[in-house]
This record gives structure tokens, C-alpha cells and sequence, in this order.
């Protein structure tokens, strides 16, 4: 019988669960867009809540998919079900016959300069958390610089926000920016650095400890308002308006480097796969799973399942879970079929 | 009991006086006042704020306390210039909202 | 010609008697209390431009060329034209044909209302003599010329997309009244005056009619019946028009007159806007003109409506469509009156703001920087502007490559122009702004003031008084670098297609300037509506109540029409349509500024 899995993501998630569908004996093809494999997490510097180095966990994660199959560089041409079989026709002319696919295809992080009031692109201070995570791993940023006394962070960039299309949260953020917060603050000991919130969604194990030792230990000055309009000054610093909504009062602050925590929203790779086969999608963009609770890895077409950050955003160790969870509802497809 | 002390007026905000009916009547002609989560960018962005205390936010929140004199001082200095209306991530309808509070509340004590 | 019918008198022309009586009455106490509703400074300036001989050419060209031409409904759709201008213009010459008719032949019967309308009835004459062939050859000529239209109008009731329209109003019950009276008039006089050709002589087209049904009847019984038909139809017009749609015929005449005077609306109801109120003739151009109306569930909310509503003294609607209207002024510049609604519904916000509580005592607090240098030109961003950075940074870069002494007055946010308080019906509290803005610019001793935001531009040009001050936008200050050579741009072979936003197009009239522009950077792609119909973007400060899912839904069609020839990027000169459009479009949208910084060599 055709065991043939075809996994569409090469992040994190594609990579768990190629690796546990190897191991239950299924005939696993992994593609991915880029040339290397770990998705967003290959371009990441530190995880919250410890400060595990990002390489720590994808080392592991692309150790145990030996004997997976997977090409790099390669997109999906075209995926249609014939008979009961999805026949997906790859970018580099293979044809893979598959009864079931698992979509892995994660996130984009929204495009900063779309909020066009916060100068990404515009300022030469202006930097986003992803620009910030390649500071840390290269230490070079021309936008970063020597010794900033001020720093601010912007939470929310694109997440809760109607006028950009999204109006969920996206979970990370928050964790991330008191995570970069406290990096920024070791690296730059002078800096005053402030995190701009709307809440502080501290919701993990491990996630309050790490705001308690940012206020504490680091000193980071949390203002609750989130920030409305960013401007240049004649230095070329970053003058930056809100409010501080706990005193009720407008307030204004200049800044040397400013970081926008732009936040998830559904890959545009998976949404034009999504589109060739019209897997649905909710009104924030991410695919609609089956149920909201018990079948979170299924698609309402037969043999299509979901895992990660397509699905809505997740963290790390949610989308290991995951991983795990849709190799399961695979194999489980696959017995119920036989 | 009374210890006397019933002179100076309490700062303490009581909900008692919140007015729902008036509230209901707001929330009818701009429901969009039930959609603030209280993020600031009005305020911030405001470009009367930059000369007088006005803010949206603060005068929801007055009005949500009871406190409707003080909600439309919040918003008496309005230019009604629309800013508020752009950054607002939850979409409010400010200007009207605006509109739509000094109307309500336009006899309030 | 000699009179038939002695004493010239007959009793079926008692209905029509009647409904031009009546008629004649009910104007002349509506043009009273119009008069009466006038502020007195109106009035006098209307009365004086009675012997301003060039306000009156002007009067008499608009009253011929709109309301018996119909010019601006010819340039719209030929059909719909010729329609309209048949039926007016024939029926015009119908009457004053009639009335030379008596002037000329039976004089004692002049004064007589009815006798130029029933003139055939009442006067024979021999179709061979050269009076009588020449008019009543003109008669039937015009007659049929009406007829023609009266036979469009029919058509277009079933299929008012042959004349360029998708959707037409739907007629109340004096409107269908009026409609079916109207087109039953001309063929019923078709039929009388056919009837009586045999005594009374007739032309190439009374004459064959009478041929046709004297075969058939045989007898002449048939004449007092049509004449009674005929007479009862133009009575009962008369009787409906008032409170129906054609009420627009005559209004127009007194519209032209107050709007060439220099009337302006300042109540929702009465004085001027009453005027343009029974002006509309419902014709249902604006229901495709309204940017809301991608929604079927907003037709209600078209202009049209809204007059209609204002008739009826309908007070909620009249408020609810007044405070949703985007106030992007496409149905005013399409309409082919020229009702100025939107003038009327800020004149109707008003009667709800202008009581609402303000305090800009702050005002006082504002002065002017002092300042040694004294530069020529001033550059006043406008408060969105604020929000659109790469305007701001692009317009400085500008500046500076064309070596501008220029002094950036809001660069730390500047006061509110005022228009978005105009627009709320807030005109006291706009006053306010706009004289202490007045008193600042003009301090700054500055030549030209240069704007990036249209809002701002137009309520400069429209309420400030700064004499000796040059107000320019962007987009014209940008036009008038590279022609005089104060910059270059490098031109390249991308494609964009330019958006004109409503308060730059329609409210300031500047469509070429920017358009120069964008064609020195690459190819100007068009889009499938453009210049005086481009579509709101959406975002406009102008409605009220206009949620947030019905304004991205016009945002979503406005991106569709300016697409359509697929362009690399869009462009538009407005901060609010530029956010606006950035949030929703697939295709890059950029400002003009920020195109021309990008390419400046």
C-alpha cells in the first residue's frame, strides 16, 4: 500500500512531524520554500522564557528526520485529489502521489511598514523584532546604534489591530519583546528602555518569572498605551507619542532605536496552496480546522491535516505539540482507511 | 452612622451613579463605544491634546464611572480632525462617538 | 386664420383651467416664502444681480443650455440627452409657437392661458396657405420631436441601461401620476389635433392622423372626447407637479438664477436650499454616482433620497442619510441640476452639532514663532499628514533638491484646519479655527503655502482670507518644480494609475497638475473611473456614521476600478486615501511625493 506522506513546511513543525511519521513507517516528502530547512526558526537568535539558544533546538529537530525525504527550494505547483489520493506536482517536476498531506506552512511576520505611522522603512532607527533577533546572531545593524541610551518597544505591530486586517493577538509577542527587552538591556547597560503595551499577555509557565526579572533585574519600564504616531527629530532619532493611559496623560519620549514586535499572520506560501484545493479559511486569515477543540489538526477535506502556526499563532512548544498530535491523526487516518 | 465627615466629597468613583439608561441610549445611536479596550492611540495621536486635556478614552471611561461632567470636559476641546479615527485599532467611529456623547450628555451635572 | 368657435371659448378647457391656476398660484407663494427664507444680504445680492448684465447673459445661457438643452446630460449619455432635451426644448417651442400663433393672428385672444395650448381647436386655417403651412409644419415638427422623447422615456422605464443608467429611483405615488399625464399628453394631443385637422387644417403629421381615423369612424364624433382627454391630462399634470418629481422644471429656472447670483445654502430646509430641494428631478444619475451604493442596502442613502425625505419632512431619515453621506461630492458634480447636497446635509448636521458644547479657549494660548528669517514658502503638512511619514520625509527631500527656503509649520503638529468640523455642521466652531489659522499664517509673512493634505487645501481656498498668499498642493508645487526645472526626475517604464482624491479632484478641481507629474516618472495607466468620478477611497472624514466594514468595502471597489488596466503602483495625493488604500490593496500604493523622491535624479 502507498504510505506516501507529503509534508508542505520545512519549519520546526514540518520537521517533528516528518520525523515522528518516519518512525510509525510512513514514506514522508518534506518540501521547503527556502534553501535551508527550520523556517523562522533558523533566523532566530534566543527563545523566551530561558533564553535557549535558537540553534539548540533546530539542531535536534533536523537530526531526527534522517531517512525523511525532502527537497529544499521547492514549492508546490499544483495539488488536486484524484481518487481519493492527492497528486501534488512539485516546483522541481516531481509528482508525489499521497492519501494524506500535512500542511506546515506556518506564518509570515506581518510587514511593519504597513503601519505606515510607526516608519519602518521610513526612519533609520525604526527595526523590527525579526531585524533585531539577526542583531543578536551578527551583531551587525546599521539602523542599531553605538551605545543607544534610549530604546522603545512597540507590542501589538499588526496584531489586535482592525486597521491592519488582524484583529487577533499573537500570542508571542509580548514574551518575545520583554525577552529582546532584557537582551537589550544586558548588551546596553546605559539604556533606559520602555516596552509600549495594550496588556501584558504573560500566560505561559515560566513567562511571568521573565517579566518579573525584566522589571527587577533589568529595569524595563513598562507604559501602559500603545504608541500612535512615530516622528524623526533633526538627530534622526525616533520621537515617539503615546499614552500613558495609567496616569490618563499624552507623553512623548525620544528614542535611538525603536522595535516594532510585528506580529503572525496565515504564510502567504500556504494560503496559495490552501487556495488550489479551497481549504477554508476564517475571518483572520488562518485555516479553519474541523473543530475548534477536539480535532484541531484536521481540515474538513479528507486526508488534508494542519499543524502550527497555519492554524493561528502559536509558540514553540505549542507547535511541537502539534506536530506530534497531526502524525497521530495521521496514522490514524491511515488505519481507519485500511 | 454619620462620623461628620460627609464634608469633603469623596474622590472614591461610585458606580452607583452610573447612569445606564443614558449609557444604553449611547451605546444605541454609536455602539462603537462598547468596543474601546482602552489602548490610548486617541489620546496620543490627539491633536487638540497637544494644547488641552482631551481624550476619548478618558472620557468613556468617566462615563462608565458615573462621572459625565467630567467626560465631557474631556472632550469640549475636540477639533473633531479625524486622527483618532485612523489610528484606532478597534475601528471606533470617533468622531461620531464624540458627536454622539456631547449630545447625550450635553445637559449633564 | 379665422376663429372657429365664437366667444373662443369652450368648456373642456376648464381642467386644464384649473391645474395651471393652481399650478401658477402654488409658485408664486413658493417663490415668495423662498424669498422671505433668503437672509437679507442674499436677497439683495439676487435682486442686484437682475441688472448685472453680465449675470444675466450667464443666467439666460444656463437656463437654455441646461434646462431646454440639457448640455450636461448630452455629455453624459447621447440618448439620455437627446430624451430629455426633446421633451423639454419641443415642448418649449410647442408654447411659444402657440402664443406667436395668437400674437400674430387671433391678437384679441392674447392674456388667454388656454387658448395658445388649445389653439387648433379654436382657430382653422387652410393648410395651403403659407401661414398655415409654415406653422402648422413647425407644430407638428415639434410635436413629434416630443413625441420621439415621450417614446424614450417609455423605453427607458423598461430599459434605463440603453441610457447609461443601472439604476433608476423608484417613483412615488404623485411622481407615477405625473409620469403617466406627462406621456400620455402629446400623443392625446397627437390625436385631438388629428382629429380636428379636417376643419381646422393641420400639417405632415395631424393630417395623415386624421386621414387614418376618419377611414375608420368615419364621423367626427371623436373630437370633443380627445380634446376633454387632452385637457384633463395637462390639468391633472399641473395638479401633481407640485408634489412630484417634475417640480424640477420650473425650480431650475429660480436654482439658476440664486446659484449664478451667488446664493449659498446656510439652512437644510428652507430660503436656497428649498430652491435646490425641488430642483431635483430624481433622476436617479446620483444612485450610480454614490460609492456606497457597492451595497445595495445603502441605495437608500443616495442623494436623491434624501431630497426626496426633505420633502416630506421625514426628520429621522433626513438625519440618518445626512450624517452617513462620505460627502465625496460625486453626485453633486454628476448631478445635472447641480443640487449641491452636500452642502445641505452639512447644513442638516448642523441643526444637531451646532448646539453641541466646545471650549477652545486654548486658542488663545497659540502664537506665532518668532521667527528672524522670514521664508517665502511655508509648508503646512495638515494633522493626518502626521500619520503618513514618508510624505513628510519625501516632501523634505523634495524641498531640498530643488533648493527651497521653506519653513515646515506643523512639524510638531499644527491646529486642525477646520474643514472636519464644516463637514460635521460645526461651522461656528470651524470659524473659530480658521480665523486664529488665518491670523498665524499670515504672521509668518510667507508668499506660498504649500499643503500635502487636500482637506486642509480646500477649506483654505473655500473660507480663509489670506490675501497675498499662494496656496499650492503638493502635487501643483511638484508640477511647477519640473517645469521650471527646479528638479528632475528620472522617468522609467513602470506603469501607475493616479487616484484623485475627492477633495483635490471634485473639491478643488485639480486633476492635470498631478497627472503631469506622474507622467514624468513613467506610464499613466487609466482607470475605469477617474477625474470627476473617481471613487472615495473610503476613508473620508465626511461621513459620520459610516462603519468601519462598509467603508472597506468601498475601499475594495474604488482599488478595483483603479486597477483595471493593471498597474505597478497606484498613486494618489491625499494622506487619508493613502493609508486608507495601503491597508487593503494588493498593488503598492504610494504618494505622489514619494514617487517623485524616489526618482528625483
Amino acid at each position: 500500500m502507498n504510505k506516501n506522506v507529503m509534508v508542505i513546511g520545512g519549519g520546526p513543525c514540518g520537521l517533528e512531524a516528518s520525523a515522528q511519521l518516519h518512525k510509525m513507517g510512513y514514506n514522508v516528502i518534506l518540501i521547503e520554500k527556502e534553501k535551508q530547512l527550520g523556517g523562522h526558526l533558523a533566523k532566530w537568535d534566543r527563545l523566551f522564557p530561558e533564553g535557549i539558544e535558537a540553534k539548540e533546538v533546530l539542531q535536534p529537530l533536523v537530526d531526527n528526520i534522517n531517512g525523511v525525504k525532502y527537497f529544499l527550494d521547492t514549492e508546490v505547483v499544483s495539488i488536486n485529489l484524484l481518487d481519493k489520493e492527492y497528486n501534488v506536482i512539485l516546483s522541481n517536476g516531481i509528482t508525489v502521489l499521497s492519501k494524506a498531506v500535512l500542511m506546515t506552512s506556518g506564518f509570515d511576520l506581518f510587514p511593519a511598514e504597513k503601519k505606515e505611522e510607526y516608519g519602518y522603512g521610513i526612519y533609520d532607527r525604526v527595526i523590527t523584532n525579526a531585524d533585531l533577533e539577526k542583531f543578536f546572531a551578527t551583531g551587525k545593524d546599521p539602523r542599531v546604534v553605538e551605545n543607544p541610551k534610549r530604546i522603545g518597544f512597540v507590542h501589538c505591530v499588526g496584531s489586535r489591530d482592525e486597521k491592519a486586517g488582524n484583529r487577533y493577538c499573537s500570542k508571542v509577542c509580548c514574551a518575545t519583546a520583554v525577552k529582546q527587552a532584557c537582551e537589550m538591556k544586558a548588551l546596553f547597560p546605559d539604556a533606559e528602555i520602555f516596552c509600549f503595551y495594550m496588556d501584558l499577555r504573560m500566560f505561559g509557565r515560566g513567562y511571568e518569572d521573565m517579566y518579573l526579572k525584566a522589571q527587577k533585574d533589568y529595569g524595563i519600564r513598562f507604559i501602559r498605551g500603545r504608541v500612535s504616531e512615530v516622528s524623526e527629530t533633526l538627530e534622526k532619532q525616533v520621537l515617539v507619542k503615546a499614552e500613558d493611559t495609567l496616569s490618563g496623560k499624552p507623553l512623548k519620549v525620544t528614542l535611538d532605536l525603536l522595535v516594532l514586535m510585528a506580529g503572525m499572520q496565515n504564510a502567504k506560501s500556504g494560503i496559495r496552496i490552501g487556495e488550489m484545493i479551497s481549504m477554508k479559511r476564517s475571518d483572520d486569515g488562518f485555516f479553519t480546522t474541523k473543530g475548534s477543540i477536539l480535532s484541531l489538526q484536521e481540515c474538513d477535506k479528507a486526508g488534508i491535516f494542519y499543524a502550527g502556526a497555519c492554524t493561528g499563532p502559536k509558540t514553540l512548544p505549542d507547535t511541537l505539540n502539534e506536530a506530534r498530535a497531526a502524525a497521530v491523526s495521521i496514522h490514524n487516518y491511515f488505519n481507519k482507511e485500511n | 452612622m454619620d462620623f461628620g465627615y460627609s464634608l469633603s466629597p469623596s474622590s472614591r468613583i461610585d458606580l452607583d451613579l452610573f447612569d445606564r439608561n443614558r449609557f444604553n441610549t449611547l451605546a444605541e445611536i454609536e455602539p462603537d463605544v462598547l468596543k474601546c479596550m482602552a489602548c490610548g492611540s486617541c489620546t496620543a495621536t490627539c491633536t487638540a491634546g497637544k494644547y488641552a486635556k482631551n481624550s476619548l478614552r478618558s472620557a468613556i471611561l468617566y462615563l462608565q464611572n458615573g462621572q459625565d461632567k467630567q467626560a465631557l470636559e474631556y472632550l469640549k476641546p475636540c477639533m473633531l480632525c479625524g486622527k483618532c479615527f485612523m489610528v484606532c485599532p478597534r475601528g471606533i467611529n470617533t468622531r461620531h462617538l464624540i458627536l454622539s456623547i456631547l449630545k447625550i450628555y450635553n445637559n449633564a451635572k | 386664420m379665422r376663429e372657429r368657435i365664437a366667444g373662443g371659448y369652450d368648456n373642456f378647457v376648464i381642467p386644464f383651467m384649473i391645474g395651471i391656476i393652481f399650478l401658477l398660484v402654488y409658485l408664486f407663494i413658493g417663490l415668495i416664502r423662498i424669498l422671505k427664507h433668503v437672509p437679507g444680504e442674499d436677497r439683495k445680492r439676487l435682486f442686484l444681480s437682475f441688472v448685472n448684465p453680465k449675470i444675466i447673459i450667464k443666467d439666460l445661457r444656463d437656463i437654455i443650455c441646461d434646462c431646454l438643452l440639457h448640455v450636461k446630460i448630452f455629455k453624459r449619455n447621447i440618448l439620455l440627452g437627446y430624451m430629455h432635451a426633446s421633451i423639454a426644448f419641443g415642448w418649449f417651442m410647442l408654447i411659444v409657437i402657440g402664443h406667436i400663433e395668437v400674437a400674430l393672428f387671433v391678437p384679441q385672444r392674447n392674456g388667454s392661458l388656454y387658448y395658445p395650448v388649445f389653439y387648433r381647436f379654436f382657430v382653422a386655417e387652410q393648410n395651403y396657405t403659407l401661414k398655415g403651412a409654415f406653422f402648422f409644419f413647425l407644430m407638428d415638427f415639434f410635436l413629434l420631436i416630443v413625441l420621439g422623447g415621450v417614446g424614450l422615456a417609455m423605453y427607458k422605464r423598461v430599459r434605463s441601461i440603453a441610457m447609461g443608467m443601472r439604476r433608476t429611483t423608484k417613483p412615488c405615488f404623485a411622481d407615477r401620476v405625473a409620469l403617466y399625464c406627462l406621456w400620455s399628453i402629446f400623443p392625446l394631443r397627437l390625436l385631438a389635433e388629428g382629429f380636428t385637422a379636417g376643419i381646422s387644417g393641420g400639417s405632415f403629421l395631424t393630417k395623415p392622423v386624421n386621414m387614418l381615423f376618419a377611414n375608420f369612424f368615419g364621423n367626427d364624433l371623436n373630437i370633443y372626447p380627445t380634446w376633454w382627454a387632452y385637457s384633463i391630462a395637462l390639468g391633472l399634470f399641473f395638479l401633481a407637479m407640485p408634489f412630484s418629481r417634475y417640480m424640477h422644471i420650473p425650480t431650475e429656472v429660480l436654482l439658476i438664477v440664486m446659484r449664478n447670483a451667488g446664493l449659498k445654502v446656510t439652512r437644510p430646509r428652507k430660503g436656497f436650499a428649498e430652491a435646490e430641494i425641488y430642483s431635483c428631478s430624481s433622476c436617479g444619475i446620483c444612485l450610480d454616482a454614490c460609492p456606497m451604493n457597492v451595497q445595495k442596502k445603502n441605495i437608500n442613502y443616495s442623494s436623491v433620497y434624501f431630497i426626496r425625505f426633505l420633502r416630506r419632512h421625514n426628520t429621522r431619515k433626513i438625519n440618518e442619510i445626512a450624517d452617513k453621506c462620505l460627502m465625496c461630492g460625486k453626485c453633486v458634480v454628476l448631478c445635472p441640476v447641480g443640487v449641491e447636497s452636500c452642502n445641505i446635509k452639512m447644513a442638516q448636521r448642523g441643526t444637531v452639532t451646532e448646539k453641541l458644547p466646545y471650549d477652545y479657549s486654548y486658542l488663545q494660548e497659540i502664537h506665532a514663532p518668532v521667527k528672524e528669517k522670514k521664508e517665502k514658502v511655508l509648508y503646512f503638512a495638515g494633522c493626518m499628514t502626521h500619520l503618513t511619514p514618508s510624505i513628510i520625509k519625501s516632501m523634505q527631500k523634495i524641498f531640498e533638491a530643488a533648493g527651497e527656503d521653506y519653513y515646515f509649520a506643523d512639524s510638531d503638529g499644527g491646529l486642525c484646519c477646520g474643514r472636519p468640523l464644516m463637514m460635521a455642521g460645526k461651522k461656528e466652531a470651524a470659524k473659530e479655527l480658521i480665523k486664529k489659522n488665518s491670523e498665524l499664517f499670515m504672521a509668518s509673512g510667507c508668499e506660498t503655502i504649500v499643503l500635502s493634505c487636500p482637506i486642509c487645501l480646500r477649506v483654505f481656498k473655500e473660507e480663509y482670507r489670506l490675501p497675498g498668499i499662494k496656496l499650492l498642493h503638493h502635487t501643483q508645487y511638484i508640477d511647477s518644480l519640473i517645469k521650471e526645472g527646479r528638479i528632475s526626475v528620472n522617468k522609467d517604464d513602470t506603469s501607475f494609475v493616479y487616484h484623485d482624491p475627492c477633495e483635490l479632484g471634485r473639491g478643488c478641481k485639480i486633476y492635470d497638475e498631478p497627472r503631469n507629474v506622474v507622467a514624468a516618472l513613467g506610464e499613466l495607466r487609466h482607470a475605469s473611473k477617474e477625474k470627476k468620478e473617481s471613487i472615495c477611497c473610503g476613508g473620508s472624514v465626511g461621513s459620520l456614521t459610516l462603519n468601519f466594514d462598509d467603508r472597506a468595502k468601498i475601499t475594495r471597489e474604488s482599488i478595483k476600478a483603479l486597477t483595471v488596466e493593471n498597474p505597478d503602483k497606484i498613486i494618489t495625493a491625499c494622506p487619508l486615501c493613502l493609508k486608507t488604500f495601503s491597508d487593503q490593496s494588493m498593488v503598492p500604493v504610494n504618494d505622489i511625493a514619494e514617487a517623485v523622491a524616489e526618482k528625483i535624479a
